[in-house]
Formats: C-alpha cells, structure tokens, sequence
C-alpha cells in the first residue's frame, strides 16, 4: 500500500513536468469565450450600500457583479502578481492615494466616456482618465460645544497652537486618512512646514493615537480633549446609530470646516479605475457610469453620509445641514505621489 | 534491514514532499530578505526598529507569563481536584479560544469606553463621571490583557490533557509518598508538564507576534504593524519582507528556546494504559476557592464578551440578513474543516518521519513547515497568489486540453485559500501531533514493527488509536484559528465569497461593531460546538 503511495505521487510530479510546457500561456484563447455578462471587482469599500448598489446594476443591466473584497494594497498587489492574467475587471478603494499607486504600477487603463465626463467633474478624474472618483469626504474638526467656541478654531495649521496644547485629538498615522491630509500639507506648504506641523500637533496630543474616528469624537465628550480630526461620515453615522449614548455623544459636537479663508478644507475620494488587461471592460465601464450617475450618487449619500461626486446630486439632509464648504484646490494625485513622504515625516516626529 | 529502508523511505518521501510543499510560498519571501536596503529600510531601521522590537517583545513577555500562569494553574486544578461546577469548567474554560482577539478587543473597549455599558450606567443612573484613564484599555497593557483572556486557552489544554492523562502515574506515585500538593505541583507536574507548556505558550506567542487586528485598534506598532505600514504606507513590499525576516528570526530563536527548554528530552510512558488520574475532592473553603476562581476566568474571558456582543445582536437585529450570514458560517465550516483535516493528515506523516527516522535532518526539517506561523497572513497571501498563477501558467495546456475557458483555475479557486490556511497554520496542529507522538515514544512500534507488521499498519492499528487525543485537540485547535482567520482569507477567497470573519471584520473595520456582532457570534457559537463536541468525543478523565 505504501508503495503505490509513492507509486502514486511520483507518477503526479511525472505528470506536472511532462505537461510543464512554458509557452503556451497566452489567454486570448479564452478570451474568446469569456463573453458571459459579468464584471469583477476588486474593492476595498465594504459598506453594505455598496452591495445594494451592485444588485440594483444587475437587476438594471443583467450584468452580473463579482466581488473580491480586501485591503486596497493587497488587492493591489494580487492584480500586480496575476498580470496579465487577471480576473480583475474593475478596481475600487476608499482612498486616492491608493487609486495613484495603481496607476504607478500600470495597473490601470484609460476610461473616458461622455457620460462619465459629465457625471463627475475634471477635479475628480486622473488627469490620464486612469480612474475616476465617485464619493467625496471631508476631513473636519469636531469640537466640545461647552468648551471651545467655533471662533477660536480656524485652519489645520492653527492647531499647533499652545492653546490647544493636551486638548487635541486624532488617530494613528496608519490611517491613509491623516497620510492623505498630511500629503496635501506637504503640496501646499512643502516638506519643512509639513513636518513642523506633525510636530506640533504631537506635542499637543491628549493623548498618544488610538482607535479609530469615533473614538476621537468619544474622547472629546469624555473630556479627554477638546478639538479632533474626523471625517464627516462618521459623525453621520454616529448621529444615526442604534446606540443612544453614541447619537448623545454626537449631538455635544460642533463640527467646523478648517481653511476656509485660506486653503481649503481637506477632501479625499473614494473612487476606481480599470483593470489593464480587463476582460470585461466595457461591463466595467458601465459599472462605473452606473456608480456615478444619479440614483447610486443619491444612495451614497443617504446611507453612508458621503458627498457626491455628481454636481447635479445634493447631499443629504445632514450633510447640507452642516453648510457648505470650501475644498483644498490641490490635484487629488499629489496625495498618492507625497503618501511615503508623509508616512516618513510621521515617524520622524513620533506620531505613533 | 532492506525492507527496514525501504520503509523508511515511503514516509521520508511523503513527509519531504509535504515540506517542499509547504515551504515553496516561503521561498519568494525568503529571496525577499536578499534585496539590497533601500531608502526606506534606512528610515526604519532609524526611528522605528527599536520601538517594533520593544513593544512586540513586551506584549510576547508578560503574555506569555501571564498565559503560563492561567492555563498552568486551570490545568492543575481541573486535573487533580473535584470541585462544584468541575466538569462544566472542564471544557468551558477552553471556549474563550472561540473568540478572536480583535473581537475580544472590540468588546471590551465597547463595555469600557465612554458609551459602554459601564460608563454608561455610572454616568446615567449614579450621575457619577469616572476617570477615563482607568477605564482605557487601548494600550500595551490593554493589549496584554486581550490577549492573556483569549489565548491562555492554548497552555489550558494542552496541559491539562497532558496532566490527566499522560503524567496520571507519576502525580500518584508522588501522593503515595505522601508529598503535598504544592511539593508535587512543584516537583513533579511543572517539571514534567514543561514540554507541554512550552508547546502551548509558543503557540501564544507566534499568535500574539503575529496578531494584526488588537494591536492596529489600539495603535501599538509592532513588527506585525510595521510590515503593514510599510507594504501598505511607504508601498514597499520589499522592506515589509525584510521586515517579515526580522520577525522570522524571532521566531526562529523562540522555537530554539523551546527546544533548548525541552533538552532534547522525552517524556514517553512505557505503559499502554494512558489512565486517569484519581481526583481528589475539595471541600468547603478550598472547593469555594477553585470554583471562584474558574468561575472568574470564564466569566471574564467568555461569558462578558458574549453577553456584550448578544447585545450588540440584539441591537442591531434585522439590519443583517440572517440567510447571508448563515451561508457565511457554512463557508466557514467547510474551508476551515477541510485545512484543518489536511493540516492533521500531513501533520501525521511528517511527524511520523520525523519520529522513526534517526537522523538528525528529520527532527530539524519539521521544524522549517512552523516558519508558515511566523509569516503575517498578507506576505503568505502574496507569495501563495504568486505560486498559486505560476502553477496556472504551468497547467495551461492541461487546461486547454480539458476544455477550460480560463487560464486561471487553481488561482480563482478554494484551493488556494485552502493551501494558504495549511501553511499558515500548520505549525497548530503538528505541535498538537508532535507532542502526541512524544508522549506515546517509538516502543510499541518497534514492537510491532518486531513483529513483522507494516509500518503503515502498525501507524493504523497502534499509532492513530494511542494518538487520538493529539489528533482530536490539534483538530479543534486549527479549526478554530482558522474560523477566525482574516487577512488570508480576505485576500484568496474566491469570487463573492465571504466567511464569517471576513464579515466581522470588515464591518468592524469601518467602526460598525454593532454590525459585526452577529458574524463575531456565529464564530464564537461555531467554535464552541466543534471545542464542545470533540471534548465529548475525547471523554478523557472521569466524568
């Protein structure tokens, strides 16, 4: 018995060398084939809109959506590694530093449509067409209402201030967000001011990072600090929570939009680009029209308190009641080209 | 004697073969070391290295003491004494293995934080404010704590099962001469439990080296968040690799330790009768005292977090759709059971080799298939999806030869995920073998083997039956890791596939804990049917 054992797995690794034939690995036979209706997608958005959003597309198109959720790099890394091979047909994350890197690495191929154009304004599309955005989000302040008068805040910079010293707060530099916000200081003020300012703010930390957003947001009711860094969809989310203390803890919040008489307030996307090599292009393609069109753009921002990315979509109710605001005016892709930068400058002044 | 080789070489090539296997993906990692430092391995190794090897080497530290001394001491307990609620703690005190640490963590700093239950309640109905620095478990601390409650199971079990079983003789002879129970504990059970310790606090360890999910929610860089950060921050695969070496290393010197500690010695037992050991009754304050104490440590490890996550449920009910998540836990069981089998089924073979064969090149080479451990989940992804489409270019023909409309089969399908969760986790469930065949030594197959059987049968007939508690526990052990498994998972699954832990973890990485509750659940719920039905398949002690 033990001998056909070995009998057997000899005459298995006699096979695989036998059949080892190296080049025969071209796939345009299958592409033929491959016309079933379908799109794949590599996200890294996991919200359950999004999920319903896909269903509605399929419902509407008959093209069936796949996903493979996953971090953005990971994901990215996997289409790298699969080349030209891959089953990825579209590629969708939560940050622009992440859709850069894509292209980088030449991942990503050219998508323009007149119907894309129009949906999503130039601001918000590479300016190679390598990928467009489809939801906006505001990094604020939230402030505590009985302690800080919205007067005394005024620009991100402003906070370095020794006032604020052992009153501010803000999550780890491992989020991409605070990468992002720090990547767009180092497009307007340069490398040295960028830093001062990572350094100032460490020195006035509450206390050293931990947890996520709405950690922050608890950590100002429970009088830890006074000012944090938040996105605005978090502070949607919390207003709506199941959970009463959190919708409490939400209402004693101000939130103030940093920069208006200056720079602007930071914005980053959510957005996706085109797999190279895509074998459903086209399908992609509509996804992608489907996303920023009127009724996804809508849901978006219902059910997650994102801003839309199509001028003729409003906001919802919440949002708009927050007024509106002026954006950072810096092009979206100098966020992924300084994202090392700032990651580095982080570690050199010692935000955790 | 020719036979004698010729025998020998059919687990040699079986066991060489899994290795191979197993070892392949780690090649690519390996070649990784050698890339020449970059810019980006400078700034690492100037402002972060030392903080990744100060913190990631405290939380191993105190968790590892702080796990010996749980599970040590739950083990000796249940082991020697009868106390009220004895056999009910028996296996319960196992369950909080069934909650991931990132769970874990999530739940408490739910009960604890400002809008938990606890603050919550002072707040509300005592209008009393509490310092928040007491209640913040979001540090070093913190993390130890998790990781002590979720993973001292791991010494617990494998302990106890040892001490019940295998040391029965010995513990009895030493009552017979009349020594006390803290002289025997002292003299007798710690000297011959070390090797079982030592397995299940390097299996705490690697765990805790290795964990991503605590240590990210509390903002604690270790080299597990470094080779993140790095790969996902600075896009450098390379220096997270190095990185990845680094922590290898790590690895590497523990595993040296553990076999340093065990001395090359066996603890094997020249009789057939793997008995129970007689308990001995506790009585008034003592029997009080044992069962306050389990009681303690179940309620805190396990029963807290459940009762916070039922609430979660509770809370958020109808806002998942229960069909989905049932198909979750059904994807879940299958992945998870099918490696796990594999894993046990391979874990026999190479232990095997191992066990009979007498060069010292059989006893190292296991070893090498545990650096899978050592690999963070995501480098493991990376360097499988790149052998995994390798072997796809390799087959190509084959597969235009059967028909198949695609170039990637294997890549897109659950044999890769599958050969994934083998090499990460096979370091679980060959400890659980190795062990077991430590403990049953090579007597009674030589014997047998005297006797003129095969060796394949004397594995069948003598090996496997005196083994069936270290196959059942290393089951248990990797079925429920990789029920909880994400990164991996995440990555490799196919198309529109999603288990259990990706669900909780995705929600809970988007700060929806309340979401992720009832996927947290369902693992845990999962988790404790599979502990609770293979320790009633065990039946080992009295009952």
């Amino acid at each position: 018995m033990k001998r056909s054992f070995v009998l057997v797995l000899v005459s298995l690794l006699l096979i695989l060398a036998a059949c080892g034939n190296k080049k025969s690995t071209d796939t345009t036979g299958s592409e033929k084939k491959n016309e079933k209706a379908e799109v794949n997608l590599y996200t890294s958005r996991h919200y359950d809109v999004d999920n319903e959003l896909y269903k509605k597309f399929e419902d509407e198109t008959g093209i069936k959506v796949n996903v493979i959720k996953g971090e953005a790099d990971e994901l990215i890394e996997r289409i790298k590694r699969e080349g030209t091979a891959t089953q990825a047909d579209l590629f969708l994350t939560a940050d622009v530093g992440r859709l850069y890197r894509a292209k980088e690495q030449g991942l990503l191929q050219e998508v323009s449509s007149d119907k894309l154009s129009k949906q999503i304004p130039e601001k918000f599309r590479d300016s190679d067409d390598m990928w467009v955005g489809l939801t906006k989000r505001a990094r604020v302040l939230v402030y505590n209402k009985d302690k800080v008068k919205p007067e005394e805040l005024s620009t991100y910079e402003a906070l370095v201030d020794n006032k604020w010293k052992g009153r501010f707060l803000v999550r780890s530099s491992e989020s991409v967000y605070n990468q992002s916000l720090l990547a767009s200081f180092i497009e307007i003020d340069g490398e040295e001011k960028a830093k001062e300012w990572a350094q100032g703010i460490v020195d006035n930390m509450a206390r050293s990072p931990e947890g996520g957003d709405r950690d922050q947001a608890k950590g100002i009711a429970a009088g830890i600090g006074d000012v944090a860094i938040m996105n605005t969809y978090y502070l949607g989310q919390m207003l709506n929570s199941q959970d009463s203390e959190e919708v409490k803890v939400a209402e004693q919040l101000g939130i103030f939009f940093p920069n208006q008489e200056t720079t602007g307030t930071h914005v980053n996307i959510s957005g996706a680009g085109v797999v190279n090599g895509s074998k459903n292009a086209d399908n992609a393609l509509k996804l992608l029209e489907f996303l920023t069109g009127e009724e996804a753009q809508f849901t978006f921002a219902e059910a997650n308190y994102e801003y839309p990315v199509n001028p003729d979509v409003e906001p919802a109710e919440l949002l708009k009641s927050w007024g509106e605001f002026k954006e950072q005016e810096i092009p979206l892709e100098v966020l992924g080209e300084n994202n090392a930068k700032a990651i580095m400058l982080f570690n050199e002044v010692g935000w955790k | 004697m020719k036979r004698r080789i010729a025998n020998v070489n059919g687990w040699t090539i079986g066991a060489l073969l899994i290795i191979i296997l197993l070892f392949i993906p780690n090649l690519s990692i390996v070649t990784g070391i050698f890339a020449p430092n970059n810019e980006n391995w400078e700034h690492i190794r100037e402002f972060m290295l030392l903080n990744y090897i100060k913190s990631s080497l405290t939380l191993v530290f105190f968790t590892a003491i702080l796990t010996i001394a749980i599970g040590l001491s739950l083990a000796w307990l249940i082991a020697q004494y009868d106390f009220p609620l004895r056999n009910f703690m028996k296996w319960s005190l196992i369950l909080p293995l069934s909650i991931p640490p990132f769970i874990g963590a999530y739940t408490y700093h739910g009960i604890l934080n400002y809008t938990g239950i606890i603050q919550k309640t002072l707040r509300n109905h005592f209008d009393v404010t509490v310092n928040q620095s007491y209640f913040d478990i979001m540090n070093v601390p913190g993390a130890i704590f998790i990781y002590t409650l979720f993973l001292y199971p791991y010494v617990y079990m494998i302990t106890r099962i040892f001490l019940s079983n295998q040391a029965a003789s010995l513990i009895e002879s030493a009552r017979t001469l009349g020594k006390g129970s803290i002289e025997i504990f002292l003299k007798v059970v710690l000297p011959i439990s070390r090797v079982s310790i030592v397995g299940g606090v390097s299996l705490v360890i690697l765990e805790v080296l290795n964990d991503y999910g605590v240590v990210k929610y509390f903002g604690i860089q270790t080299f597990s968040t470094a080779i993140f950060q790095t790969w996902f921050g600075l896009g450098d695969l390379n220096s997270s690799i190095k990185l990845a070496a680094c922590l290898m290393g790590i690895v590497i010197f523990i595993l040296l330790i553990e076999w340093a500690l065990r001395g090359g010695k066996k603890y094997s037992f020249a009789s057939t009768k793997v008995r129970p050991l007689p308990l001995v009754k506790l009585t008034g304050k003592k029997a009080a005292m044992a069962t306050g104490y389990t009681l303690i440590i179940f309620t805190i490890a396990f029963l807290i977090p459940v009762l916070q996550l039922l609430d979660w449920v509770i809370l958020t009910f109808g806002k998942v759709p229960m069909e989905e998540v049932l198909t979750y836990a059904k994807n879940s069981i299958i992945v998870a059971g099918t490696a796990a089998l594999l894993i046990i089924l391979f874990s026999l073979i190479i232990g095997n080799f191992s066990r009979i064969t007498k060069h010292k090149f059989a006893k190292v080479l296991p070893k090498l298939t545990i650096l899978g451990y050592s690999i963070p989940g995501a480098v493991i992804a990376v360097a499988v999806v790149t052998t995994f489409i390798a072997i796809d270019r390799y087959l190509a023909p084959v597969y235009i030869w059967l028909g198949v409309d695609s170039a990637l089969v294997l890549s897109v399908s659950l044999v890769m995920l599958i050969s994934a969760y083998i090499i990460r986790f096979f370091a679980i469930g060959y400890n659980s073998i190795e062990s077991g065949y430590t403990k049953i030594g090579t007597d009674f197959r030589d014997a047998s083997r005297m006797l003129g059987v095969s060796s394949l049968r004397t594995f069948f007939k003598i090996d496997i039956p005196m083994m069936k508690g270290a196959i059942i526990s290393g089951f248990i052990l990797t079925f429920v890791d990789i029920l909880k498994e994400i990164p991996l998972t995440l990555i490799l699954r196919p198309f529109n596939y999603d288990t259990l832990a990706t669900k909780a973890f995705q929600y809970a990485s988007d700060e929806k804990i309340m979401e992720a509750s009832q996927a947290s659940l369902l693992i845990v719920g999962v988790s404790a049917i599979a502990i609770f039905i293979f320790n009633k398949l065990l039946r080992e002690g009295p009952k």
